[in-house]
């Protein structure tokens, strides 16, 4: 017995050693834990067939943009120093950082920019998400390189981009409007493959940036583990790694407040629900103060033909209860996708109309058929909730709830007749209809854009705010009239600060980029 | 003369306590919602989301504002649905294949038996979740995945003891008298063999269950808005409701544990009952 005691006591002993052991290394490389609720779907940024966020917050990391776009729209330099306008509005070149340098050494220079967008432009290539380039010169509406004509992206010196544009481009907006969506890659490590191959290469797999984080192994869909970038032009923070791990979103903030997590995705959103519980939990929290969700309602134009059908599950739907559902209270109800406390306005107002909505139902033909409603898994209730104001006006609705990426592949495909989605919206007028009303991504499958793009070719090419602010009331009536998607509302957030990370800009983070060169580690 | 098992089964207290626990609840899921005209999919949007327990809604409101009486009336209607039907099925596949593999032997044994090693190899969990993935999250896929796996726990039972019965002289009789094999396991193997499966069909009964409540929290489970018990306790995840919300999750998970605790008890009545060496009293 005494022997058994022993050997036990033995065990536990090595046990102990082996969990100091542990500890000493963890000591040594101080790791920052980073919870996503959902998986990125590429680790190439012009792969990502759900273009979302969540794959933008993890390119960010690895990959670097132009500048960084604070919440309230204003911004900083990143892989740009500066930028000035040029060309009579037409051109803007960027005077890049020369300290920026790839990960595997190679310093960054206009040309890997110019060949980046020369590469993803390539009709050849199989680059999803191009419809950003559609703005250069010498590119179609689908951001593809029209043959014969002049690129608009050149690097004219070794350290000064110039992008030509369509139409007059202040650098700012074009910044607020791409900036997301335009990363710099290795393009020296390309030279070699067929534009037709990019997609194909290990070299994804395993990426090679210029961001602020290296690539260190990824378990695909569940967790990726990122060194610092120490030689990152805007500085490095005080920690060696981040792993970033994908955690249901119920989860996220039950992981902060128990120490699983330092920080979640996006800027550690909460909840009005949640915070007296974060509050209990020792976790601060603070209120945002602009708009960084909006939500819609996807329409399949192509299952559900009919303009009076659509205006009709528009007058359904009770946004005011959708979106107190939603937001508990931080958000508002709209009839538009222009952003509130923007320059730009919109005089449209929403209303409930059951009667109204009954009658559309029959002008439109509605034949009593069950269209399909697809949402994640955390708006199920939501769906709920929609499903039952459709029912009221005699809409059969069926809910199937996906994943983020199945959802937009989804009605991509024209799998599902709807689907609710939210976005971070932009300052600019056509953050939002730009890109879903083109050919490139044409999500409501539109059988005819050119009505919508008329006016956005309009808007885009108006240089005072006046006219196009008239354009923009009549896109938004022709949005109205026609009803390819729903808006719901837009909302605000509350913000979950780290327990152990200083200097986050939270709020920015909705914007897709963190400005982790700057995070501390608080001291304990 | 020993007593017949079901005035075996009527002496034991505790098999009949849960019988009739299992009764009431069974009436309850399906007769109340009809008499106090509960809508378990229809928003109460004046009473609002996540409200308090009042005399309206007994057991307050979900996110949605609706009645959580009438999804967990509701849900207890998915859920005993789904417990019960694919335990039936796993029976209705399991014996006879227990059956089989017992009497036939040789590459019927072979087979089936290896067949049950395949299924069990893998953790249940997983493979009912992937098929309810490829079948799609309904209450009648779930039943059927649920039944369809469940098959090799009462086939092994019944193979074992058609294994011990097979030899018996009222079989060799039978089969020297040139009975079909049909007729050998129909009416000599079968009612010898099929005790322990009475009991174990509650059992199965309870696991599916527990099985359902598992999809439905992993979020595979039944189709929205359709409740269930594993779904209602689905908003245990959040954790605002597990500390600050109970009257929401706590009813459905009282009604798992005491209907599994039922049906087990109801299980262990049977196998006493029918085995005649428990007559008398426990042993």
């Amino acid at each position: 017995m005494k022997r058994l005691i022993a050997l036990l006591m033995a065990a536990v002993f090595a046990l102990g050693l082996t969990a100091c052991g542990g500890e000493k290394e963890t000591a040594e490389q101080v790791t920052v834990r980073y919870g996503l609720s959902n998986a990125w779907d590429s680790l190439m940024p012009y792969n990502s067939p759900s273009g979302s966020n969540y794959t933008r917050i993890i390119c960010d990391k690895i990959y670097d943009r132009l500048a960084y776009v604070h919440a309230d729209g204003t911004l900083d330099p990143r892989g740009a120093k500066s930028w000035e306008s040029t060309d009579d509005g037409m051109a803007v070149l960027f005077h890049l950082d020369e300290k920026a340098a790839f990960h595997d050494g190679t310093p960054v220079t206009a040309q890997h920019w110019a060949d980046t967008i020369a590469l993803i432009t390539n009709p050849d290539c199989p680059a999803l998400g191009r419809g950003t380039f559609s703005v250069l010169a010498g590119t179609d509406s689908n951001g593809c390189a029209v043959a014969g004509e002049q690129l608009g992206a050149e690097a004219v010196d070794e350290y000064t981009l110039k992008l030509t544009f369509k139409s007059p481009t202040a650098p700012e907006d074009f910044l607020l409007d791409k900036n997301r969506e335009l990363y710099v890659l290795p393009t020296h490590l390309l030279a070699d493959t067929d534009p037709a191959d990019i997609m194909e290469l290990e070299l994804w797999s395993a990426p090679v940036g210029s961001g602020p984080c290296k690539f260190v192994e990824e378990i695909p869909g569940s967790q990726l583990v990122l060194d610092i970038n120490k030689d990152y032009q805007l500085g490095c923070p005080d920690f060696d790694q981040l792993v970033i791990t994908v955690i249901d979103k119920s989860n996220l903030l039950s992981s902060l407040i128990s120490g699983d997590l330092d920080y979640y995705a996006f800027g550690g959103n909460l909840s009005m629900d949640d915070a007296e519980t974060a509050k209990a939990g020792g976790i601060e929290v603070l209120e945002g103060e602009v708009p960084n969700t909006f939500y819609e309602l996807m329409l399949n134009c192509e299952t559900i033909p009919s303009a009076e059908v659509r205006r009709a599950i528009d007058l359904a739907l009770d946004k005011e209860a959708l979106c107190l559902q939603s937001t508990h209270g931080l958000g508002e109800p709209t009839a538009t996708d222009v952003t509130p406390g923007t320059e730009y306005t919109c005089a449209l107002t929403w209303q409930r109309d059951v009667e109204e909505a009954k009658t559309l139902l029959e002008q439109g033909g509605y034949d009593g058929r069950t269209y399909t409603l697809a949402c994640t898994s955390n708006r199920s209730g939501l769906a709920a909730l929609m499903q039952q104001e459709l029912a009221e006006v005699g809409m059969n609705v069926t809910i199937e709830t996906v994943d983020s990426a199945a959802l937009f592949s989804g009605m991509a495909d024209g799998k599902y007749d709807m689907a609710i989605a939210s976005h971070t919206p932009g300052a600019l007028p056509l953050w939002f209809t730009e890109s879903r009303l083109s050919e490139s991504n044409n999500i409501f499958h539109i059988a005819d854009l050119e009505p919508y793009t008329y006016y956005i070719d309009q808007i885009k090419s108006s240089s005072g705010w006046e006219t196009r602010q008239v354009m923009l009331d009549k896109l938004q009536e022709l949005l109205a009239d026609q009803r390819p998607f729903i808006p719901l509302w837009f909302g605000r957030t509350l913000h979950a600060q780290s327990p152990t990370v200083d200097n986050i800009d939270y709020p920015s983070s909705s914007f897709s980029n963190e400005n982790i060169w700057a995070w501390r580690m608080k001291e304990a | 003369m020993g007593r017949s098992p079901w005035a075996r089964f009527r002496a034991d207290r505790r098999a009949m306590v849960c019988l009739y626990l299992l009764c009431a609840e069974l009436l309850a899921v399906l007769l109340l919602p009809p008499l106090l005209g509960l809508e378990p999919n229809v928003s109460d949007l004046e009473a609002g989301f996540w409200a308090l327990p009042s005399a309206e809604h007994p057991l307050g409101t979900d996110d949605v504002g609706r009645d959580l009486l009438a999804r967990l009336l509701s849900g207890g209607q998915v859920s005993l649905f789904i417990g019960l039907s694919s335990a039936a099925i796993s029976t209705a596949l399991g014996v006879p294949l227990g059956l089989l593999a017992g009497y036939r032997r040789g590459a019927w044994e072979f087979w089936i038996m290896r067949l049950a090693d395949i299924f069990q190899t893998f953790p249940s969990i997983v493979l009912v979740l992937c098929l309810v993935t490829v079948v799609g999250p309904a209450a009648l896929n779930i039943v059927l995945v649920l039944g369809l796996l469940g098959w090799t726990g009462i086939a092994r039972l019944v193979y074992g003891n058609t294994l011990a019965v097979r030899e018996r002289e009222y079989v060799l009789a039978a089969r020297a008298l040139g009975a079909r094999t049909g007729t050998i396991l129909r009416r000599n193997i079968l009612p010898n063999v099929i005790s322990p499966v009475w009991c174990s069909i509650p059992l199965r009964a309870g696991r599916a269950i527990l099985s359902e409540s598992s999809l439905s929290f992993l979020g595979f489970g039944i189709r929205a808005p359709q409740a269930s018990w594993g779904s209602m306790i689905q908003y245990a995840s959040n954790l605002t409701v597990l500390t600050g919300r109970p009257w929401v999750w706590l009813p459905p998970g009282l009604c798992i544990i005491l209907t599994v605790l039922c049906l087990a008890g109801i299980g262990d009545g049977l196998r006493d009952a029918l085995d005649p060496r428990f007559d008398g009293g426990r042993p």
